[in-house]
């Protein structure tokens, strides 16, 4: 189209816009318009799925400020010396490939009544279904005395980029003697036992400097965790009386963290710690709670069958920022409710076929070398929410063999994953 | 190389399949729905979408549907090891299984 006739069309759309509220019939004028917000394991799947399902009957837009991202999945083992940064970092060319159209901007505003996401610099982009996974963002006054600026001294690390590279820098200018205290998060959050991977990593480094005299502490508001029994073998197994795991009842709460002073003070004790990991609760990311999609939890309430928001039907939500019942906040997770939204929009856009819908995850663990965990889940919709229907977990005393066995499927894994998402 | 992955999966279970009765039921089956399996499909995508022959878990695409079809009663039945499949075979009817295996066969990663 030429630029005159573009303008043209343009302007006898509009006209019928405002003459026409029927949303069928704009629909009709051209091909049904799908936004996503946020471009990671949410965001990223649905768009590749919408976009190459439909054979290109609908037009995808995917709105994602970074030109590359690095996944916090597998962050841990980058921690531990088992990955490198740049294996973590993914670029949206296949994506682009896929037929998304990709829009390197932050989504400023959803304008629900008009269906319009605004990006930075004020462009609007219409849409007739929106996917928002904007994951999550950290609170940090749920930490008394931790921010954003200390967060540059003690970081959290649970979101990935420079965060992650900080963490790593202050582990490895760690000596011997130096101490590592945890603050870990109360659920939900994303990824139930990444603190405590992300425990065993800090543990394996320490070993292998040969550190004697350094201690883990990890003061937690939880009164157990994901994993709990088999971590605490792996960690008794490899890292006997190195790390420290104390429930709310032993330290009484986290006081407060001194970020320029290196302390955390509790109910019980004051530690100083050379590094100190703190992560802070979370709630759905900022365009989420802007355009009140979320509840008073902090999350996007949603359909279980659709992953359609409750409160606006044009709109989904998948991935961390949404409640997807029993299902943790994983990239798994995102990763398999993405699919069941990109096939209830295709079946709302272009009368494609709609099936029950089926989610799965699966998180693995590394504890130590080739001593790797896992949990895992079937889900369907039941009641209204979305509730397993088989569970598995790791078992004690496990042959290590099989642990060795799971380590290698968590990289492949990975490199699935990775690929679904990103092309 | 299709064959090489089944035959490696057989290995792990280190057991014998009545792989005579099932290829009988598998056969029998009315036409299969084909855009099912594409829809249940994504969820083998996420670990299985790029896989290859020397993975530990193995390429699925283009695989024998008589054999597919055996490998996943299989974990359903849970004579195979592997806690995940035999989570993801749970919940399949006859119908989704066929369906998937209609759909491997034929189909090239997305
Ligand atoms: C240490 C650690 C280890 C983990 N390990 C695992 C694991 O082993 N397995 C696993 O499955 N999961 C793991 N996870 C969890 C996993 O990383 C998250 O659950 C997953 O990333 C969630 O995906 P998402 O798409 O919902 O959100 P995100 O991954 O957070 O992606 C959201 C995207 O949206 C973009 N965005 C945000 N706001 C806007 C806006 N206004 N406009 C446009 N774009 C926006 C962001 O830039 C980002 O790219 C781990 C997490 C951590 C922290």
């Amino acid at each position: 189209m030429t630029e005159l006739t573009r303008r043209h069309f343009g302007l006898l759309a509009g006209a019928s816009l405002s003459s026409l509220a029927m949303p069928s019939l704009v629909l009709a004028q051209g091909k049904p318009k799908v936004v996503v917000i946020g471009g990671g394991p949410g965001g990223g799947t649905a768009a590749r799925y919408i976009a190459k399902e439909s054979n290109g009957a609908i037009d995808v837009t995917l709105i994602e400020p970074q030109k590359t991202f690095t996944t916090c999945f597998f962050s841990n083992l980058y921690v531990g010396g088992f990955r490198d940064y740049k294996s973590l970092t993914h670029n949206y060319e296949k994506v682009k490939k896929s037929g998304v159209k990709v829009v390197h901007a932050a989504a400023t505003a959803i304008d629900r009544d008009k269906k319009q996401v605004v990006i930075a610099g004020g462009q609007r982009i219409p849409y007739d279904r929106l996917l928002v996974a904007p994951g999550i963002d950290i609170k940090f006054d749920s930490v008394p005395g931790y921010s954003e600026a200390a967060a540059e001294i003690m970081p959290h690390a649970w979101k990935p980029g420079a965060q992650t590279q900080l963490l790593v820098k202050k582990l490895n200018a760690l000596k011997d003697g130096d101490q590592i205290v945890m603050v870990a998060p109360p659920n939900p959050y994303r990824c139930p036992p990444g603190p405590y991977e992300r425990v065993s990593m800090f543990a394996h480094v320490l070993k292998k400097k040969g550190f004697k005299k350094s201690r883990i502490v990890v003061l937690d508001p939880k009164p157990t965790f994901s994993k709990q029994g088999v971590f605490a073998e792996g960690w008794e197994n490899h890292y006997p009386g190195m790390i420290e795991w104390q429930d709310p009842k032993m330290h009484g709460g986290v006081k407060e963290v001194d970020a320029k002073a290196g302390t955390v003070k509790t109910d019980l004790a004051d530690y100083k710690a050379a590094l100190v990991n703190v992560i802070p609760a979370q709630w759905a990311g900022k365009i989420a709670r802007d355009a009140a999609l979320v509840n008073n939890t902090g999350y996007c309430p949603i359909d279980a069958a659709s992953m359609k928001s409750t409160v606006d039907p044009n709109i989904f939500v998948v991935g961390d920022a949404s409640i997807a019942g029993e299902m943790p906040k994983s990239a798994f997770s995102a990763n398999s409710q993405a699919k069941v939204a990109a096939m209830i929009i295709r079946s709302e856009l272009t009368q494609s076929r709609a099936f029950p819908a089926r989610y799965s995850n699966t998180c693995w663990s590394l504890i130590a070398p080739d001593d790797d965990i896992k949990v895992g889940a079937s889900y369907e919709p039941k009641d209204g929410a979305i509730k397993a229907t088989t569970t598995f977990v790791s078992q004690k005393n496990e042959a290590a063999e099989l642990r060795k066995q799971n380590y290698k499927e968590s990289v492949d894994w990975y490199n699935g994953i990775t690929a679904d998402i990103f092309g | 190389m299709r064959r090489w992955a089944l035959a490696r999966l057989r290995t792990i279970s280190g057991m014998t399949i009545a792989t005579a009765a099932i290829h009988a039921m598998a056969g029998s089956s009315t036409a299969a729905d084909v855009e099912l399996g594409r829809y249940l499909s994504s969820e083998c995508t996420t670990c299985h979408g790029a896989a290859k022959a020397d993975t530990t878990i193995p390429p699925i695409y283009g695989l024998d549907q008589r054999h597919f079809t055996e490998v996943l009663r299989a974990y359903r039945a849970k004579t195979l090891p592997n806690e995940a499949m035999r989570s993801v075979a749970a919940r399949l009817q006859d119908e989704d299984i066929a369906a998937l295996a209609a759909y491997f066969a034929a189909a090239r990663p997305r």
